[in-house]
């Protein structure tokens, strides 16, 4: 067993994701939206020295937007993993699913009965997140399993076109929730500090712990229903798990964050193409992956539109829906 | 394999040819025109009058209701220039256009819905997901508040949603099977309208944003006449083609092998129904802005009543047409003077609806 798993691949795998997370962490550190401070100036921060204006800029900027995109892009590679293996599909993807919907419309509904997107109560997000992924998952289920991939993306879409439009309703009528959160609602890790992020961290650990938990009755249970049940996994109990799960990462993610979609649905494929399919090893280096691809993005944001910044949800969005296209358009998907 | 024969077995079913009675098909009308004969399904037929005749009720309701309150037969008998000149000035000038504009906009998601469902086979495939809408409202939210431009924001959305399906049919590379790859990409390329909406909306002045807003939940307030009366010689325009087109639809409810020997250029179908179903939705984005929900129930209430054998594109588009207006009458009404935009009563109604449609127990009936 333990020799299979770490095979050669596996190994490569996870080097390449640590090595490079590092090279994207160093980026994060290192640039901005102008050019005044670079990594020259980092380092001189990290090693103590260095002016007031990029102490400041460094360790109150940069360092727990970084740290907070680590937490986020790990919570959602592993929410992604784990949701496309439970549901069998490749295109399941909290964002897709609606899941980062219904969590980001509790959290509107929450701020617009008296709450502040500074003291956001993460087990709202988790509520609505697990509404969501309970439909999402509801819906795979009744499809049959490997039958339609595209019935549950429509579901979805279905699913959080009908959320948006709640959220839309409470954005008109409350001008205050609709200043407090304009920026939030496209998703971004810039601005927060981490004494606001802090209670989700524990909530999201839970939920990390419970998808790695997973890992091994979701491998016997990609054997199918049958074949799983006769190795002892007891598959409702599995999925139930998985639902909760990926409700603590998304809302946990969620409410650091915002809706950051298509995270989940890039990350896992790549860790797929790398490591192979088995759910043990995927996870595993989605969950490494997934902080690259978050500040990846995030550096991108600072980028683009310089000296302005980009938010996350919007850089995301580009890089995923493109790829999102290429997967459909590949010959992968039965049926397509 | 055994999902296959299912498949195969219950979609011929539901097509297959009525069985005769006394040498003429149960439950058709059969009209004879010399050597020419039409059939006639009876029941969507009557499904179509039914429609028809709440549709007219809700126009004379639609009409008479405002600040002046008019009868809803005097409304009707207005709007062909019968009563006094202050009513027929009331339902003519003032509140034709919005009436109009809904149900038009109703009836044009509605057949929409009902082309992809058909198509792709599936109940959750509708025109508020293939991107179209999103477009359009980043595209006019744009003119409202980032880019300076002359043009209308009803103009811009529409100038979206072509450019939307245009891209999304180039990037597909064509339909793909049951259209799926065109659904999904038009999810995709929606999902980056969806966030530069956002991202707009953010970045802009907070009077600026607030004006745009509506454009975001769909809304027939305000709605320019010249767009209502380009979408209302759309439908016309259309409606009859979306019916041949619904046709042959009917037929590619077989496996393509059988729909092809039976005559129908699949490929070719498919991409005509695309075509139509999202200049539809465009022209229905630029009037009313992305309403939801529509395309999905409109459709379904179609075949509920029309019966399992014909593709309901005419139940449809009166039962879009019905919807849209109902959902705006009550967001006139309900709250008043506070108005209601039509998409968030659409929303707010067809959420507890969605929900149950997607987690009843299927049926195991495929379209």
């Amino acid at each position: 067993m333990a020799t299979t798993f770490l095979s050669r691949r596996m190994l490569i795998g996870v080097l390449a994701a640590l090595g490079l997370l590092a090279i994207v962490v160093l980026l994060s550190l290192g640039v901005g939206s102008d050019n005044t401070i670079g990594f020259a100036q980092v380092l001189a921060v990290l090693q103590g020295a260095g002016d007031d204006q990029s102490r400041m800029t460094v360790l109150d900027l940069r360092v727990p937007r970084t740290i907070i995109g680590c937490f986020v892009g790990v919570a959602l590679g592993a929410a992604g993993a784990l949701l496309q293996s439970a549901a069998r599909n490749p295109l399941a993807e909290p964002g897709l699913l609606g899941v980062s919907a219904g969590s980001a419309t509790a959290v509107v509904i929450s701020i617009a009965l008296g709450a502040s997107l500074d003291n956001l109560q993460v087990w709202i997000a988790i509520v609505g997140a697990l509404l969501g992924c309970s439909v999402a998952l509801g819906v795979a289920r009744m499809s049959g399993l490997g039958d339609d991939p595209i019935r549950l993306v429509l579901a979805g879409a279905a699913l959080s076109s009908m959320l948006a439009a709640v959220s839309s309703v409470i954005l008109l009528t409350d001008q205050r929730t609709a200043d407090e959160v304009r920026f939030w609602t496209i998703g971004a890790i810039a601005g927060r500090n981490l004494s606001s992020i802090q209670p989700a961290i524990p909530v999201l650990l839970l939920g990390l712990a419970v998808a790695l938990l997973l890992a091994r009755p979701l491998a016997a249970l990609a054997l199918g229903e049958k074949v799983a049940s006769g190795l002892g996994q007891r598959p409702k109990l599995v999925r139930t798990g998985v639902m909760i799960s990926v409700a603590l990462l998304v809302g946990s993610a969620t409410a650091m964050a915002g809706p950051i979609g298509f995270v989940g649905l890039v990350v896992p494929i790549a860790a797929r193409a790398i490591v192979g399919p088995d759910i043990r090893r995927a996870l595993i280096v989605a969950v490494l992956l997934g902080p690259s691809f978050v500040l990846l993005a995030d550096v991108l944001s600072r980028i683009v539109a310089r000296p302005t910044e980009t938010p996350l949800g919007v850089i995301s969005a580009l890089i995923g829906a493109p790829i999102l296209v290429l997967i459909v358009r590949s010959q992968r998907l039965p049926a397509l | 394999m055994d999902r296959l024969s299912m498949t195969s077995t219950s979609a011929a079913h539901d097509v297959s040819a009525p069985i005769l009675f006394n040498g003429r098909p149960a439950g058709l009308w059969v009209l004879r025109f010399g050597r020419f004969s039409l059939l006639l399904d009876r029941r969507a037929w009557l499904a179509s009058l039914l429609l028809l005749l709440a549709t007219i009720v809700l126009v004379g309701l639609s009409l008479g209701s405002g600040t002046v309150k008019i009868a809803p037969f005097e409304a009707l008998a207005a709007l062909f220039n019968q009563g006094e000149t202050k009513t027929i000035f009331i339902v003519r000038d003032l509140r034709l256009t919005r009436v109009l504009g809904g149900g038009m906009a109703g009836a044009a998601l509605g057949m929409a819905g009902c082309l992809l469902q058909t198509l792709s086979r599936n109940r959750l495939a509708n025109p508020d997901t293939i991107g179209i809408d999103n477009a359009a409202t980043a595209f006019a939210v744009a003119s409202v508040v980032a880019v300076s431009t002359t043009l209308a924001p009803s103009a811009m959305a529409l100038t979206g949603a072509i450019t939307m399906l245009s891209l999304t049919f180039a990037l597909s590379g064509g339909a793909g099977t049951r259209g799926y790859r065109f659904l999904i990409t038009g999810l995709g390329l929606g999902s980056i309208c969806g966030a530069a909406t956002n991202l707009m909306l953010a970045r802009a002045p907070i009077d600026a944003a607030n004006t745009a807003f509506p454009w975001t939940v769909g809304s027939l307030n305000n709605r320019s006449g010249v767009f209502v009366n380009l979408l209302a010689w759309g439908v016309v325009v259309m409606l009859p083609l979306a019916v041949i087109v619904g046709k042959r639809l009917n037929l590619v409810r077989l496996p393509d092998a059988v729909a092809q020997s039976l005559g129908v250029r699949v490929n070719r179908l498919r991409f005509f129904t695309i075509v139509l179903a999202g200049s539809l939705t465009g022209l229905a984005v630029a009037v009313a802005g992305p309403v939801g929900m529509i395309g999905l129930a409109a459709p379904e209430l179609g075949r509920r009543l029309a019966g399992p054998r014909t593709v309901p594109i005419v139940p449809a588009a009166l039962a879009g047409a019905c919807f849209t207006m109902l959902a705006d009458l009550l967001g006139r009404t309900l709250f008043s003077p506070t108005e209601i935009p039509v998409g968030i009563v659409t929303a707010l109604v067809g959420g507890p609806y969605l929900l149950w449609f997607l987690l009843r127990t299927p049926r195991g009936k495929q379209l």
